[in-house]
């Protein structure tokens, strides 16, 4: 398999996929460390994978997704940035329906 | 490392218009917090905002001028 087959499959496969530094239980750098603290806070199941372990996911997934750094987060297969777009996104209450409609939660109000 | 002002003027080189506040959060010149705002972002998604400033301080990132940044960009009316 490519690396960017890997990386399809892994965003397949996951919910929320985050590309960071390190890993869920010891991220190498602060912005990694934040994206974990943003998702702990939601309660729903995500994924970190260290792609400073892997040079060539690292620049499959720079060129896949036209941006430069790390950490890289996409949410049921879609390219979302990182905490600066998602936390915009957290103000205005659009990721919570994100994430609950990603997760099937549905709320049904009359 | 870059500072304040070089920082700036290097966003600006892209975005004449752009409103620059440029905060150095480690006192070494290389990690900022950067909100920028300007007419260019018109019509752009929040992804694609930040990817034009990106390119701007893609030469700076890659010489090591600049190790980290978060960013905040907003459309100038």
């Amino acid at each position: 398999m490519t690396a960017e087959e890997t990386i399809e499959q892994e965003v397949a496969e996951n919910t929320i996929i985050v590309y960071g530094k390190g890993t869920k239980e010891q991220p190498l750098c602060g912005f990694t460390y934040e994206t974990i603290e943003f998702f702990n806070k939601y309660g729903y199941p995500f994924t970190v994978v260290n792609a400073l372990a892997d040079p060539e996911k690292r620049e499959a997934l720079t060129k896949m997704t036209n941006w430069p750094t790390l950490p890289k987060v996409f949410i049921k297969g879609k390219f979302y940035g990182d905490t600066d777009i998602l936390g915009p996104m957290e103000e205005s209450g659009e990721l919570k329906t994100l994430l609950d409609e990603a997760f099937g939660k549905k709320t049904l109000s009359l | 490392m870059i500072d304040q002002t070089a920082l700036v003027a290097l966003i600006r080189t892209a975005l004449p218009d752009a409103e620059v506040e440029a905060t150095d959060l480690t006192g070494t010149m290389d990690h900022y917090d950067i909100k920028i705002r300007s007419r260019a972002f018109a019509g752009k998604s929040l992804l694609d905002q930040h990817r034009l400033i990106y390119g701007v301080l893609e030469p700076a990132r890659q010489d090591g001028r600049i190790h980290a940044i978060q960013l905040k960009t907003e459309i100038l009316n």
